[in-house]
């Protein structure tokens, strides 16, 4: 094992350090591969979830079009598996001729997880291919619950693979403390070095945000469709399809949050210098671009759902509460979005006695960022709850009771929210960061309740008519194209964030970035390069779209069945 | 249909184009790596101050905590009647004077905690060099008063690059510290036995191309444990070279002249 060790050492020093990529240079090469790999994989990942939850609910609740709805996502990624692993292959190229020393050193600690990363990467393909070919195939009966594990393996397979690439560059975030510059890479253990501080935060944030991601490419796939169809049914069948793509992406962007705050605590607790790079450092702008691209996430979700209580009978009756979730929105909008700290030079930080005036202080602190996001979320909640609501009336008996209890469930969530808010700005720092707590625990407390009291209250409801779908007009399909954009504009610049904190390190304080691109580009060069990669990543997906189009016709069903289920659900 | 996918094409980039723009035009702050620091043995200390106060708003990053007045102590303004940090630092810690209560508070700072605030400072020696930290010490000194480092604190280690291991410092190695590679050579007897180019003599297996035959390991081996391998045709020569080095030099005068040999193809 030490001869084994030494050889590795030996093969990583005997390598030149550094190539360069021509023109673009090799941090640009590096950047663009890894962020197209990072996004298809996300997508491959992420449709996979909701087909198969999408398949359960056409098996369970003996609903067919849920059914073929799974279908079409699932024909979306045989493409697009395709394109991961090329760009993965390109990343891979990439990384062991232009950072052959580094690469070595990777390889000489996680080599056996390469190996068993790539063998589960085969197994998830095939198992795509059984889930994808076996659906006519396997379409009755018990067959069908096991076409339907199949799903469920693709689904293991998928975040195996994941867990397993989020291992390589969180310890190159998060070495373990006992790694030094002067570890030999072959003698540290692959578990221990598997196990570092952010590596199941990591995996946490990334499962939820592939599930967001996947869902806003589903809603701009059913777009485009839509605003191509060329039958009412069609539209109607795309229009509910972008529907679901949205609920999805905008519930799970309700979560994400809450695996974020998991993740900066981690990275705090583990280097608080890395900490206060990212959220006050040369990066404190970024949050501030974070911040209005969430709020756009916020307003694009909301306005689709308001436009489209537009073709539901019976939701001009909540029309007139969707100004003030506005308000709630803008307002949460511009206060999650008011920076920390000026940017300042030396001398004015000199005049200043610090990075903070010192009679204003701080600006945009946590206590009202916080207030406001979650103020935000619930503004959102309430607009799905509005929309589900709107064409039907419940006839339980305790109807008015229920809803009574749901609105002051949103009364003592918000003011729980708004009191921790508030008292943040008279306690020490260490007890304001645990109030974050408490205001999610508020709000998650209240989407659970109110759904499970939404669940019971609408059983046997009466329908005020079906949901017209079809009947949108094209403005709203083009705000879930500006949500996918967004939602994919948002995954790179966090993976900028993320991996920026790094700074001029290959791995953090122990192996460092001696070439001439080891500097941290600023926001506005980063910006650039994330919608390079976007542009490319959107065009491939495009195309993809345009051949799954080729290969087989799209899979909507009759209007009929669309509007019996709507009778009942509301959705 | 053109329409709608031209319409799709604007929405995607304008969208994108909106981002770009927004985003060039906030602050544009690069994060730089952090230059090497040269501080001779006639360092003053009006040059250690303005060393120190780059390292201060720069790779230090100090601004971010210190200032606000709640996340961390005032340094350059009062902190709580007692005067910036200068004024105040010879008193914080029973028994320790300014300079080694600001050392401390940059290389062990969960030592002493001044009262009132989290132990949340991180350890500045993993990331920035002993010149860096003296300077700062300077630095912060020179803030309400006087500056007491000199050129005798700072250790003689050159190569500043942070993660360079902080007790490296410590020996005095040969060659003064000197991490010069052929200083190194020179002052521990290598080309005594040893030819690299011109220089040296033959009595040992000649240096010139050594990188085209032994990798880095390969070297930092013979250097350490000198009798691991024996060149072929020196066999008669075994046990000659000494077993000290490892001794003899420090860890960062071992890697330069290891780097050093080793790009010698």
């Amino acid at each position: 094992m030490a001869n084994g060790a030494l050889l590795l050492q030996a093969a990583v020093d005997s390598l030149p350090a550094y190539r360069d990529f021509p023109l673009i240079g090799s941090r640009a090469a590096i950047w663009i591969a890894a962020e197209i790999h990072l996004m298809f994989a996300a997508f491959v990942l992420g449709v996979p979830m909701f087909a198969v939850v999408a398949e359960a609910i056409g098996i369970f609740g003996k609903e067919q079009r849920y059914d073929r709805l799974a279908k079409e996502f699932t024909r979306l990624l045989l493409i697009a598996y395709s394109a991961t692993a090329i760009w993965g292959a390109v990343l891979t190229f990439l990384l062991a001729t232009l950072y052959p020393q580094f690469f070595a050193y990777l390889t000489a600690i996680f080599g056996v997880s390469m190996w068993v990363y790539v063998s589960i990467f085969f197994f998830e393909s095939f198992t795509l291919y059984l889930y994808y070919y076996g659906w006519d195939r396997w379409k009755d009966g018990r067959a069908k619950i096991g076409h339907w594990s199949l799903g469920i393996l693709l689904n293991v397979w998928g975040t195996l693979v994941m867990f397993i690439a989020d291992s390589w560059l969180t310890y190159m975030m998060t070495p373990p403390r006992d790694v030094t510059p002067d570890t030999v890479p072959g003698t540290i253990k692959l578990w221990h070095a598997i196990l570092n501080h952010t590596w199941m935060p990591i995996n946490i944030h990334r499962l939820i945000g592939n599930v967001v991601f996947g869902g806003a490419i589903v809603g701009a796939y059913a777009s485009y469709r839509f605003l191509a169809a060329k039958s009412d049914e069609e539209r109607a069948h795309y229009d509910w399809m972008g529907y679901v793509g949205n609920f999805i992406a905008i519930s799970a962007l309700i979560v994400l949050p809450f695996a974020g705050y998991w993740l900066g605590r981690e990275i705090y607790q583990y280097d608080q210098s890395m900490g206060i790079t990212m959220m006050g450092g040369f990066m404190s702008w970024l949050w501030v671009i974070q911040a209005f691209l969430i709020a756009v996430l916020f307003l694009a979700g909301n306005y689709y759902l308001w436009v489209g209580m537009g073709r539901i009978p019976g939701a001009e009756r909540f029309r007139p509460y969707t100004k003030w979730l506005l308000a709630v929105l803008v307002l949460g909008a511009i206060v999650w979005g008011t920076p920390h700290t000026m940017i300042a030079d030396s001398r004015e930080l000199a005049a200043m006695g610090g990075s903070h005036h010192p009679f204003l202080g701080a600006l945009g602190v946590m206590s009202a960022k916080n207030t406001a996001v979650n103020l935000m979320i619930l503004a959102t909640f309430l607009s799905f709850l509005l929309y589900r609501r709107a064409n039907i009336r419940p006839v339980v008996p305790w109807a008015q009771t229920g809803t009574r209890i749901q609105g002051a469930m949103f009364a003592i969530a918000a003011g729980v929210v708004l009191f921790y808010g508030i008292r943040g700005y008279f306690v020490e720092a260490i007890v304001r960061i645990g109030y974050s707590v408490y205001q999610v625990g508020a709000v998650l407390a209240c989407i659970l309740f109110v759904t499970i009291i939404d669940v019971l209250m609408g059983r046997g409801a009466q329908s005020l008519g079906a949901i017209q779908w079809g009947k949108m007009p094209p403005r709203s399909q083009y705000a879930l194209f500006i949500l996918a954009v967004t939602f994919t504009w948002l995954m790179g610049l966090m993976g900028f964030a993320r991996s920026g904190i790094r700074q001029h390190w290959h791995v953090w304080q122990v192996l460092q970035d001696t070439t001439k691109y080891a500097a941290t580009p600023a926001l506005g060069q980063a910006a650039i390069m994330i919608s390079v990669c976007v542009l490319i990543f959107l065009s491939l997906v495009g195309f993809i779209f345009w051949l799954g189009g080729l290969a087989e016709k799209s899979t909507f069903v009759s209007t009929t069945g669309a509007g019996k289920e709507a009778q009942h659900v509301g959705h | 249909m053109w329409a709608t996918n031209l319409k799709i094409l604007g929405v995607v980039l304008g969208t994108l184009a909106f981002y770009t723009f927004l985003a060039n035009k906030i602050p544009q702050v690069q994060s730089e790596v952090p230059r090497a620091l040269t501080l001779g043995a006639d360092v003053t200390p009006e040059q250690l101050v303005q060393a120190g106060e780059q390292v201060f708003t720069g790779i230090g990053g100090c601004t971010t905590c210190h200032g606000l007045g709640t996340r961390a102590p005032n340094l350059l303004t009062d902190e709580k009647g007692q005067g910036p940090i200068g004024a105040r630092c010879g008193k914080r810690e029973p028994g320790k004077d300014c300079k080694s209560y600001l050392h401390e508070s940059l290389t062990q700072p969960g030592a002493f905690v001044v009262p009132g605030y989290e132990p949340i400072m991180p350890d500045m020696s993993r990331t920035l060099s002993p010149q860096q930290i003296w300077a700062l010490v300077a630095y912060l000194e020179a803030q309400g008063g006087t500056v007491t480092v000199t050129a005798s604190d700072i250790p003689a280690e050159s190569k500043l690059t942070p993660g360079a291991s902080p007790g490296s410092s410590g020996s005095p190695g040969v060659a003064g510290g000197s991490t010069d590679p052929m200083a190194v050579l020179r002052a521990a007897g290598c080309v005594g036995c040893h030819k690299l180019g011109d220089e040296g003599a033959a009595v040992g297996p000649d240096l010139t191309h050594v990188g085209a035959r032994l990798s880095a390991a390969g070297i930092r081996e013979a250097i350490l444990f000198p009798d691991a391998k024996i060149t072929k045709g020196f066999e008669n020569f075994a046990g000659i070279m000494p077993k000290t080095f490892g001794d003899q030099m420090t860890a960062s005068q071992l890697e330069a002249l290891v780097r050093f040999l080793a790009a010698r193809k």
